[in-house]
């Protein structure tokens, strides 16, 4: 059997004396949605942003498709940081998708796309160009290409965000609370990309609040809290037969603020 | 002052205007450079090195010009430096602007969110091709009012180098006046072709300003 895509076991990080979080294990599946869940501070961001090491973790293995991501072991039970050229090799197959859609303001919605294209995987612009508007088209947005981000909705953002990564060919993708920062009555727009994506196949490990869409296109949910994973199955099992306390009670908050 | 008096003290005002544009100019030029330099050594954060620049920009930005430009000119024979009146005037713009450059660029660098960094590290971007491609173009973006309204002041600085007898400006106006006892002909001649110099800087500024932050206006439309 082949590796998971993304594995977690024993991975550690404290923020000086507060210590977000302690010994996670946790496996991705190839083409598995994992959904991370759980109340605000109680790590589910820095996890997320451990695997692709734009947060390094303390201690642990965290690998990638089998490789260990952000440190090199160099003898038995010693390990350094990982040289910074083979850290982003291994970024380019991890695609990122951020609360704040992080777009580039002074670059259009094509260019946006094309840059990491042009940069990084060192494709001519014309061809960077084409495949970039192949991405906006994905995402539904090939009439949106020439237009800045400040001209684009929230939504329109974030759909270009996740464009900008898949243009890169990752092979597992990234989102942080993607949806959080949008208005309502946008939120949609971007969850059917998701969906869609999900569909295809890809590998994606979610940190979000939207709990329709983690019942319903997550194959499994992980909670988390205080730093550990407290609950970890299929969304029927964990949404109505967890017996976590702390489960339940965030559950229950969280359907008491939508009932209305 | 009588009509002909002017037109017999017009060549030398049109000459000091010419110095005081090529002063102000070069001046500038060599601030913002020295001034863009100075920030991205900072970025290094090299302990002894940022140490220096920091006492550099804290000396130009903590005594007036004016006796900047006296230790320039009256104290570098001293040290080796003999320099023109004009030559000493212009770098002593340069310098003087440089360290407000530096804290305008600092600022500039600053105002770029961690998040668009972190995204161009996220496709596994190198530093080169991220500073170049995302923090560089956010950053001067960031500074350019800031950068107008400098070389605006700049333009009213020149005034001082009279003092260390560059031929500007101010220094002829200072001349006509005093050969020809009218004051306020001459005061306001001058007052007329400064204002004149700041209304084209401004207006130049002020659409670079527009050009360069049309796109990054801040109301998203649904």
């Amino acid at each position: 059997m082949s590796a998971p895509m993304i594995e977690l076991a024993k991975v550690s990080k404290s923020f000086g004396a507060n210590q977000v979080l302690r010994d996670v294990d946790l496996a991705v599946q190839r083409s598995e949605v994992v959904c991370l869940i759980g109340p605000s501070g109680s790590g589910k961001s820095t996890l997320l942003r451990c695997v692709n090491f734009l947060e390094p973790y303390d201690s642990g293995d965290l690998r990638i498709d089998g490789r260990l991501i952000g440190y090199e072991d160099v003898a038995e039970g010693t390990r350094r940081p990982m040289a910074a050229r083979t850290l982003r090799e291994m970024r380019r197959e991890i695609g990122m998708v951020f609360q704040n859609f992080n777009l580039w303001p002074h670059m259009t919605a094509l260019s946006n796309v094309a840059e990491p294209l042009r940069r990084v995987r060192k494709l001519a612009s014309r061809e960077a160009a084409d495949r970039a508007m192949a991405m906006l088209t994905r995402v539904g947005l090939a009439a949106k290409a020439d237009a800045y981000p400040s001209r684009l909705s929230g939504g329109q953002q974030q759909r270009v965000a996740i464009a900008r990564a898949l243009a890169m060919q990752p092979r597992l993708m990234l989102f942080d609370e993607p949806t959080s920062a949008l208005d309502p009555e946008l939120v949609g727009e971007v969850l059917e990309v998701m969906k869609s994506l999900a569909a295809e196949g890809m590998t994606m490990l979610v940190v979000t609040h939207e709990m329709g869409f983690a019942a319903h296109v997550a194959s499994r949910i992980a909670f988390i809290d205080e730093g550990r994973i407290i609950a970890d199955g299929p969304p029927r099992r964990v949404f109505h037969e967890s017996p976590e306390p702390r489960v339940r009670q965030f559950l229950q908050t969280y359907q008491d603020r939508n009932s209305f | 002052m009588s009509l002909d008096q002017f037109w017999h003290y017009a060549p030398s005002l049109l000459s000091g205007f010419g110095v005081t544009i090529l002063c102000w100019a070069v001046g500038s030029t060599l601030g913002l450079i020295l001034g863009f330099a100075i920030a991205l050594l900072r970025r290094l954060e090299i302990p002894p090195l940022n140490g220096l620049l920091r006492a550099f920009i804290e000396l130009f930005r903590g005594t007036p010009f004016l006796v900047q430009l006296f230790l320039i000119y009256a104290g570098g024979p001293s040290i080796g430096l003999r320099l023109s009146a004009t030559a000493a005037g212009i770098l002593g713009l340069g310098l003087y602007a440089s360290a407000y450059f530096a804290e305008i660029f600092r600022a500039g660098f600053a105002a770029v969110p961690a998040g668009q960094i972190e995204a161009a590290a996220s496709v596994g971007m190198t530093p080169f091709h991220t500073m170049l491609r995302v923090t560089l173009p956010g950053a001067l973006i960031a500074a350019v009012p800031a950068i107008v309204n400098m070389l605006i002041i700049l333009t009213k600085e020149t005034v001082v180098l009279s003092i260390i007898t560059v031929p500007e400006l101010m220094y002829q106006v200072q001349t006509m006046a005093a050969e020809t006892f009218t004051a306020f002909d001459a005061i306001f001649a001058m007052a007329v072709f400064y204002w004149l110099l700041i209304e084209a800087v401004s207006r130049l500024g002020s659409q670079v300003e527009t050009r360069v932050t049309a796109f990054l206006a801040h109301e998203a439309r649904a």
